[in-house]
Order: C-alpha cells, then sequence, then structure tokens
C-alpha cells in the first residue's frame, strides 16, 4: 500500500504519478487478491483477508508480498474467490484452512494448488486462469474489468490501471461540445432500463437554461435479484466519481449528488472513502487539475422505497421531501432538482462514461448492434448452474448467457423461461432464446432490459406464481399517489391469488388484460405504466398456464398448493417409513415391505413427505 | 366543424400556441394546460384531484386526454400538460372514454358509499363498478390529496398528510393521532370532493371535531349569548393577521354574528335616534 498524499495541479501529474506507481509494482511482485464482494463476503472472504494478512506478517520473507481487498469478480457462486500473483491464479472456494496451503505452495513456492481450481463440470479440465473458464470467456468486461483488480478503497489502486486518466484528457484538451459529441459517438444509451440516448440527455441539460446544474448518480437498485450497481459501487467506485466529473464537465454543473440505497451499507462506504480521497488529490473541489472546472459529490442515502429508483422521485427525495414521483411533460434536463436542470444517470452508465473517452467513441461502438452499443451486466440469478454478474457486449443471444456463461438449468431440469429487466420486466419463453440481446429486441419481446436483472426460470416454476409474486412487489412498492397504480395492481393481485388458489373465474384473463391496459396508459410514471408487464408478458407466452389453472383447477409446475396432490409411486417406495413418520397428520399409511399410501382426505399438502422421501417416491401429480 | 374562439386577454403580437381540442380550436396563453383549453372552448373533462387555488398533483387521472404525437397518440392528463407549441387533443375519443372509466371504476371500488363520486360517474357514463372494495383503509377516501395540499398551501399548517403507501395509503394526522398543529379550520372537509372529511360540532365539550382525523379545536363561545361561534384557533390566527390595534374591534370579533349585529343596531339606533 502506498501512502503518498499528492495533490494534483495539472492534467500531466496523474499520468506521471501513474508511472511512479507501477514502477514501484513491477512484474517481480507478489500479491494475494481476496474478493470482498458481497457474495464472498458472505461466505467469509473477510477472514480469509485476514488470515492471508496473517501469513504475510508472519513469513517475514524478502519478497514483497501483498494481501489485498478487492471488488466483486461476479462468479459469486463459486466464492470466496482469491487470485494470485504472479500467474493470475484463480482458486475458487476457498476456506480457512486452504489459506496456509495457497501461502506455503502457490505463494512462497509458485505451485498450483489444483483442489481449489475450477473444474470444467462437462470436461473435467482444471482452470488455472479466470480467462480459461468458460464463465468468464465470453464475456467482455469494460465496467467490471477493473473490480478483481483494485481495492476500492485505495485510489492510487485506481490511478495505477489508468483511472482518472480519462478526466486528465477530457480537461486538458477537450471542449464540452467535444465530450458530448465523443459519448454521442460512442452510441450510449442509460443502462438504468430506459435506454435513453446518453448524449441527447447531456446536450439538452447543456443547453436548458437555468443554474445551477445537478448531476445525480442513481444508486437505487432495487429490483429483487439485481446487483449490478451494487458491485459497481462496492468494487470501483471512482469508476462512478470519474464518469460523474465527465459529464459534470461536459454540462456544465458544480455539484453532484449520488442517491444510494442505505441497504448497501459497503457501497456507502466505499464511495464515502473515494470521494474523500478524490477531495485529498484534488480531484474533487475547487479548479480541478488547474482548470477553471470545479465540482463536488455529495452522497444521499435512499430510505428503502422502490419508487425513488424513478428519477423524479428521487429527486423529490433528495429534496427531502416524501419520494413520489411527479408528472414529466416537462422533463428533469430542464426542472429537476429544485427546479434547476438536473441530469440524472444509473450508476452503470456512469461507470461506462471514462471507458468511452479511454477507448474513444468509435472503439466503443464497435462492440454492439447497431442501436445499442457497448457492454451490459447481468446479474444471473434463479435456476442457473453459474449465479453471479456477468458484463457481456449487447447483440449475444440469450442462450448464450444462459447456457454458455451461466452452465444451463441445474439437476437436468428443463428452462422454461428468463425474466428480464426487473420486476417490470417481463418473461421470455425458450422459443424466444435466440434473441440478441439489445434494448429494442428485448422490447418487441414484451420484456425490456431494464437494469439488467435475469432472472432464469425452470421447469418447476409456476408462470402464474411468478407474475403474481412480482405483482405483489409492485403492489407492495407502489407509492399509491395515483389512482391505477395504487387500485390497479391492488385488483389485479386479488385476480391472480384467485386464480393462484384454483378459485379463478372465466374470463379473469381478460379482466387482468383490462387493467393492464389501462395501467400502461394512465399511470403516472413508469413505475405504474410498467407494473403489468409480468402479467401481460405471462398471458403472451404461457396462456396454457392461466387456462389450465382456470378451468382445469390444475398447475401444469405443480407449485400452487392445492392444485395438484402428492401421491406415492409403489414402484419406487421402499417402504422405509420416513414419510409416515414425518407427516404431521398422520395421512400416511404403510406397513414393512408395503408400500405405502396417501390419503388423500386427511392430506394438508404441506409436502413434508415430498421433501423427506429419500428416494424420491412421492410424486406430485 | 372549427370554431374559433376569441384570444382575450393575450396580447396581440405574441405567438400563443393553439389546442385543437375535438375540432375546436382555441388559444392559450403558453404553459396553460390542456384542461384550461377544454374550459375555453367550454367542453368538459371531469376532475376530481384538481383545484384552481392549489398547485396541480395529477393523482387521480381522471382528466385523461389524448394528445396527437404524429404517428402516435398518447394518454397525456389534461389538468398539468404544459400547452408550448400548438397541439391537437381529443378529449371525447372512445380511448380517453375507456380510460376514465377505467379509473372511474377503480374509484368507485375503493369509495363506494360517496354520493358525489356516484354523480360524477353517472355523468361520465359509469354505472357501476366490476371491481371489489380490496382494501378497507380510509373508507370512502380517493385519496385525491385535496385536503393534504389545502392545509399547506393555503392554511400553512401542513396537519395532515399521507401515511403509508400504496393500496394501504391514508391521510392522517402524524402517527394518527389528533393533531396538535389543527386549527379546526375545515378547509379539508370544504375542499374534499367526494365527501368525506366532516366537520363535527361537539356542542357540550364546545369542540370542533375534524372527522376522521380525530383533531380537536376549541370553540369560541359567544360573550353575549353563549352560542358557539367559530374555531378559537382560527379567530385567533384570523386576529393576529389584522394589523388594527382597535381593543373595541377585537372584542366585537368575539360575539357571535348575531350578537355582533344586535350591538351594532343598539349603538346606532342610540345615536341616530337621540339625534331626532
Amino acid at each position: 500500500m502506498i501512502s503518498v498524499s499528492t495533490k494534483f495541479s495539472s492534467s500531466a501529474d496523474i499520468e506521471t504519478f501513474a508511472q511512479k506507481l507501477r514502477s514501484k509494482g513491477g512484474p517481480a511482485a507478489k500479491s494475494v487478491r481476496v474478493c470482498i464482494g458481497t457474495g464472498c463476503a458472505a461466505k467469509g472472504s473477510r477472514r480469509l483477508y485476514e488470515l492471508f494478512c496473517e501469513a504475510v506478517e508472519e513469513s517475514g520473507q524478502d519478497v514483497k508480498v501483498e494481501a489485498k481487498c478487492v471488488g466483486c469478480h461476479g462468479f459469486c457462486e463459486r466464492g470466496p474467490i482469491v487470485v494470485v500473483e504472479p500467474g493470475q491464479i484463480f482458486y475458487q472456494r476457498v476456506e480457512e484452512p486452504d489459506v496456509a496451503e495457497i501461502f506455503r505452495e502457490t505463494v512462497l513456492g509458485g505451485r498450483v494448488v489444483e483442489r481449489l481450481l475450477y473444474e470444467d463440470p462437462e470436461t473435467g479440465k482444471k482452470a488455472e486462469k479466470a480467462d480459461e473458464i468458460d464463465f468468464y470467456k465470453v464475456q467482455e468486461r469494460i465496467v467490471l474489468g477493473n473490480n478483481g483488480l483494485i481495492d476500492p478503497t485505495e485510489i492510487t489502486d485506481y490511478i495505477a490501471e489508468g483511472g482518472y486518466k480519462a478526466l486528465a484528457k477530457v480537461l486538458s484538451s477537450m471542449a464540452p461540445d467535444e465530450v458530448i459529441s465523443e459519448v454521442e459517438t460512442a452510441g450510449l444509451r442509460g443502462r438504468g432500463g430506459g435506454g435513453f440516448p446518453t448524449a441527447r440527455k447531456w446536450r439538452s441539460c447543456r443547453e436548458a437554461k437555468g443554474s445551477p446544474k445537478y448531476v445525480i448518480c442513481n444508486g437505487d437498485e432495487g429490483d429483487p435479484g439485481a446487483f449490478m450497481d451494487r458491485s459497481i459501487m462496492e468494487g470501483n467506485p471512482h469508476s462512478v466519481i470519474e464518469g460523474m466529473l465527465i459529464g459534470a464537465y461536459a454540462i456544465g454543473s458544480e455539484q453532484g449528488y449520488i442517491y444510494v440505497r442505505n441497504e448497501y451499507p459497503l457501497a456507502v462506504e466505499h464511495l464515502k472513502i473515494a470521494i474523500s480521497q478524490a477531495r485529498e488529490f484534488g480531484l474533487l473541489g475547487k479548479k480541478i487539475l488547474g482548470s477553471s472546472f470545479s465540482f463536488d459529490i455529495r452522497i444521499n442515502r435512499g430510505g428503502g422505497a422502490f419508487v425513488c429508483g424513478e428519477s423524479t422521485a428521487l429527486m423529490a427525495s433528495l429534496e427531502g421531501r416524501t419520494g413520489e414521483p411527479r408528472a414529466k411533460y416537462v422533463h428533469t434536463v430542464e426542472s429537476g432538482l429544485r427546479e434547476k436542470p438536473t441530469n440524472l444517470n444509473n450508476v452503470e452508465t456512469w461507470a461506462n462514461i471514462p471507458a468511452i473517452i479511454n477507448r474513444g467513441g468509435k472503439s466503443f461502438a464497435d462492440i454492439g448492434t447497431e442501436k445499442s452499443k457497448g457492454t451490459k451486466v447481468f446479474s444471473l440469478v434463479g435456476k442457473v448452474v453459474n449465479t453471479g454478474l456477468v458484463e457481456v457486449p449487447m447483440g449475444i443471444t440469450l442462450r448464450q448467457i444462459i447456457d454458455q456463461i451461466g452452465g444451463g438449468v441445474p439437476d437436468g431440469k428443463s428452462f422454461k423461461a428468463v425474466q428480464t429487466g426487473g420486476p417490470s420486466g417481463g418473461c421470455i419463453p425458450a422459443e424466444h432464446l435466440d434473441t440478441r440481446v439489445d434494448f429494442d429486441e428485448l422490447t418487441k419481446l414484451g420484456s425490456m432490459m431494464g437494469s439488467g436483472g435475469m432472472i432464469v426460470m425452470d421447469e418447476d416454476t409456476c408462470m402464474v406464481n411468478v407474475a403474481k409474486y412480482f405483482t405483489n412487489f409492485l403492489k407492495e412498492e407502489s407509492c399509491g399517489k395515483c389512482t391505477p397504480c395504487r387500485e390497479g395492481l391492488a385488483q389485479m393481485l386479488y385476480v391472480l391469488d384467485r386464480i393462484v388458489d384454483g378459485e379463478g373465474q372465466a374470463g379473469d384473463v381478460e379482466r387482468l388484460e383490462g387493467l393492464a391496459e389501462l395501467l400502461e396508459g394512465t399511470a403516472l410514471c413508469a413505475l405504474g405504466k410498467t407494473s403489468a408487464n409480468p402479467i401481460i408478458s405471462t398471458i403472451r407466452y404461457f396462456r396454457n398456464e392461466y387456462d389450465a389453472h382456470i378451468k382445469e383447477k390444475r398447475c401444469p409446475a405443480k407449485e400452487c398448493r392445492g392444485l395438484f396432490r402428492y401421491d406415492i409411486d409403489p414402484e419406487a417406495c421402499t417402504a422405509c417409513g420416513i414419510c409416515m413418520k414425518n407427516c404431521p397428520v398422520d395421512a400416511i399409511t404403510g406397513e414393512k415391505k408395503v408400500p405405502h399410501v396417501i390419503n388423500q382426505e386427511k392430506c394438508t399438502l404441506c409436502g413434508t413427505c415430498w421433501e423427506k422421501c429419500p428416494f424420491a417416491a412421492v410424486l406430485k401429480v | 366543424m372549427s370554431v374559433c374562439r376569441g384570444v382575450k386577454g393575450i396580447r396581440k403580437g405574441k405567438p400563443v400556441p393553439t389546442v385543437t381540442i375535438d375540432g375546436c380550436k382555441v388559444r392559450v396563453k403558453k404553459d396553460a394546460t390542456i384542461l384550461d383549453a377544454a374550459r375555453k372552448a367550454g367542453i368538459w373533462i371531469p376532475t376530481l384531484c384538481y383545484h384552481p387555488s392549489i398547485s396541480v398533483d395529477a393523482s387521480c387521472r381522471l382528466c385523461m386526454v389524448e394528445l396527437d404525437r404524429g404517428d402516435w397518440k398518447q394518454l397525456v392528463t389534461a389538468c398539468n400538460y404544459p400547452v408550448r407549441s400548438d397541439i391537437v387533443v381529443y378529449a371525447s375519443s372512445e380511448r380517453t372514454q375507456q380510460a376514465r372509466r377505467g379509473v372511474m371504476e377503480l374509484l368507485l371500488a375503493r369509495a363506494p358509499e360517496s354520493k358525489e363520486l356516484k354523480v360524477l360517474a353517472k355523468r361520465m357514463g359509469v354505472k357501476e363498478t366490476r371491481y371489489p372494495k380490496v382494501t378497507e383503509s380510509q373508507r370512502n377516501c380517493i385519496l385525491c390529496g385535496l385536503c393534504v395540499q389545502v392545509c399547506e398551501e393555503i392554511i400553512g399548517k401542513a396537519a395532515i398528510g399521507f401515511a403509508g403507501r400504496g393500496v394501504d395509503r391514508a391521510v392522517a394526522a402524524p402517527f394518527r393521532q389528533p393533531s396538535e398543529d389543527c386549527i379546526g379550520c375545515g378547509a379539508c372537509a370544504v375542499i374534499c370532493p367526494v365527501g368525506t372529511i366532516k366537520i363535527r360540532i361537539h356542542e357540550d365539550k364546545q369542540e370542533v371535531e375534524i372527522s376522521p382525523f380525530k383533531s380537536r379545536a376549541k370553540l369560541l363561545v359567544c360573550k353575549e349569548c353563549g352560542a358557539l361561534v367559530a374555531s378559537m384557533p382560527v379567530s385567533e390566527q384570523t386576529l393576529d393577521k389584522i394589523k388594527l390595534n382597535s381593543e373595541e374591534f377585537r372584542e366585537r370579533l368575539r360575539l357571535c354574528p348575531k350578537c355582533r349585529r344586535l350591538q351594532t343596531v343598539t349603538r346606532l339606533g342610540a345615536t341616530t335616534f337621540r339625534k331626532k
């Protein structure tokens, strides 16, 4: 760790400093990088880091060994992850007892501990480096690239990896208009969900009358199962700050806000540290890098309302009012925070900016499809082998993401649908898996890019239940300001509840469709307008499941309690008596060597027998 | 059919946007709303949460109209859509009617007992609602927010606000306790478009209660006849605002209107008749 306090006074200073940092390192340097992203930390990686630090102290070797915490690698399924330099040896599922071995063998001895390497489940081949793993092969990590390399609490790490170089370039040689043009050439579209062209937003804000102007970073990521922005803020906070600095310069703003949810304590802490370090280094504050540009950032913590991710609600919350949206007939770039021109972008959008400036807009635009450029980070969760955070070039197919990166559906089950775009997104069935991931393509399918949640569902998932889950989530999170969203969601949930309980009535699907159309047309904000998407998309692709629930009182996925029954397969039953012992209502009868039987009248469908049977003889029929 | 109405009040020379609403052309000041234009054109658009004295919230979503965007039409709320350039609006199209009726049905499901709401629904051609009542939170309140706004913006008290969210949202005083800030003026009851907020006079305790918030204020009792005059805090607040320092005038405001009149008459009588 280098504790140099430097205050940069010109753009050239950054490059000189970065060179100095790099020369201190050198190829012979040894280091152990422990992932402390939330996934790995939950599996005890903090303790691993401490143990490595102790090992370094105790060794007292001449060789310089550095143990450091780094951000999320993305491969959360296989955490905790430890990478050893030199050689970028990638160890996964590391546990406390492994620390001594890794240190002795790899760090000191230069040998690889085979046991801890990732093994391809199909070929059985071991991968020494991350690049050799299928999970990483298909990815293109622009935003997440530095996550596994740098200590998020050390600004010097970021600078050594080329950080703030883009800012130096912008301040020393680019006019604000040129910056906007560069972003326009890159074709960057907002990563928060809407996909609005970033450059156009910036330009409108720059041209809007009124001052001061504000820039805001929306870090109120609230979609269930999504943690893209979280990992960026936790793992590479400086990239967000640098992006905001460049944006503020282009727009002509001197004050920025990062609105981050309070449920992300590590993100708040890392952002706080990053901001204070940037101030110390003269990268935030007055006359940055000797230019006439001044800018500072404040962090505001959100109180946990999903709707505060909506731009106008977020601004209301920033102003200290209740976080409720307002009509956007007058755009926020004209009149946003405190009725001043305000430019709001999502965390990932901001984090893309330094890369665009460094690579040049053209080279950025080479990645992706015609209308969706660059990469997109997805949090791949649900019924998929490799859960984690993936960054892929736009235009990749859903199949590639789920099968190649995600490793397909586990336990030999078959794939049913993938839900993209968070609660307001939709479910895409298997027949559309070859669709290219792109803002417009996903919208055509009745889903959306959203902020990048991707939930994989297998054959055991009931799509009506999925629609009910998301509708319930949205109903709970609806602010209640406008009638259609407040009342409509409650009405839709009422109908869905009825269907799932086996009390669906003829015409329920049409009732849902009618309400969905009403919400889409009349709700106040985007949250309300899109809230029927889970219902519309499941009706569109899985109408047969709705019909089975309503007409036949049957749940094809056998998930909705009461719409299927448990039965014992006499062939598979070994008459072990476990189910009988565990049944809470004594509904199972049987004797030794005689297959057991469930008394359907007594059965309460609790599912205990199904869970307990070691021979999978209890069936859902 | 195209009728162009005059542009009274708009100075000549300044370009003013034209709103073509159901084929009727009206010109309005820049940043006027579609609702302003419709009223000028004599076209009725139902509203609930709109009140000219109060800032626009657009929360009831009843005043939907269709805005012509060229290749597509967008539903917008008439009460707060600012007219900035020439636009074409459909206020009676099938889609707008359907949207408004849909919203009205949802409101009827929430507040089935409100007479005022039923009258408006009837005028809109909605006879009944297809939806059941799905929430028990706050009977008959449609959560338009006018009461909350009038209390804050006009009275300057903010004694009530919204509590909870989603379908469980309710208008309430802080912690759902009787509010200490409430002055019992009753502005909320007057502005409530569905008659949910009521003013109750408790003669025995000489108090006014604003229902359903349970907030109470002492009533001013006429010194002469003992009749209940008005809420004491309202009277005091009014007196505070008056710069007149005549103690006699202040004293007279503490009488009921009847006694005040009687006093005046007596005085007048005393002076004029004596002269005669």
